[in-house]
């Protein structure tokens, strides 16, 4: 527990010494992950995975009999 | 027109969630979000010849999707909001309470700063890409990516009240004993 706080402080030093303003050290960057992450989590509708194949059926050239 | 290659098509498949919130992100409206993925999904389609295999699929994607919104913005007659509009004017006062913000609150904050800003501050700090990739797919100057990020960042804070961002948790501290160039 120790050692985990004591590398993740580190890294958050080295974010803040690199001056990352979005870095862990923000509160800003934090929550744009948080906003971010829950829009990239909620589930595909169908629509697209159809829309997908739609495309391929209409982009298949005539197949070639064997 | 060469046919779209399985792997293309995963790919494709595959970069829909980052898609979608790119594009909530900009309209902050669901449907339309998903038309615009739509339209993106199509485009990218048609065009699958002019992606380099090997390049970034997801920046070729977003490019594809942000230049989709801005000429449906414009078709609608919408003007583009520019970072120096009058935005102030409508600032919401949401003080965060000892750090804690709402994402509610963070939500609408997002919601009140102008496109190109929003844009930025979303490229940067959420979707993981890079001050040099964001430019290209903005199409300009990874300075002008640097300034609007800043000022998106600054905005917010105003809007959200809270103050000296990096003051929270011990390591700002930590930070200026090491001597940190961050200043």
């Amino acid at each position: 527990m120790t050692k985990n706080n004591t590398a993740g402080a580190a890294m958050n030093r080295r974010r803040a010494a690199s001056g990352d303003p979005l870095g862990p050290n923000s509160e800003i960057g934090r929550k744009l992950k948080q906003y971010y992450d829950e829009l990239v989590s909620d589930s595909v509708p169908d629509r697209f995975a159809q829309l997908l194949s739609q495309l391929e059926r209409a982009a298949q050239p005539e197949r070639k009999k064997d | 027109m060469a046919a779209v290659s399985q792997s293309f098509k995963t790919d494709l498949l595959a970069s829909i969630p980052s898609l979608r919130a790119f594009a909530v992100s900009l309209t902050q409206n669901a449907d339309k979000a998903d038309d615009l993925v739509q339209e993106t999904l199509v485009k990218a389609w048609d065009k699958h010849e002019s992606f380099e295999p090997g390049t970034n699929l997801k920046a070729w994607l977003f490019t594809i999707l942000r230049n989709e919104f801005y000429s449906q913005m414009r078709k609608r007659g919408r003007e583009v909001q520019d970072s120096d509009g009058i935005m102030t004017a409508r600032l919401a006062v949401h003080p965060a309470q000892h750090g804690q913000l709402d994402l509610k609150d963070f939500r609408s904050a997002l919601e009140q700063l102008p496109e190109d800003q929003r844009e930025a501050i979303i490229l940067i700090g959420a979707s993981g890409f890079s001050y040099e990739e964001a430019a290209e797919i903005c199409g300009c100057a990874v300075g002008t990516i640097k300034s609007r990020v800043s000022r998106a960042r600054t905005r917010l804070q105003e809007i959200l009240k809270i103050s000296g961002d990096d003051e929270f948790g011990p390591d700002a501290i930590s930070a200026q004993v090491t001597g940190s160039n961050a200043a």
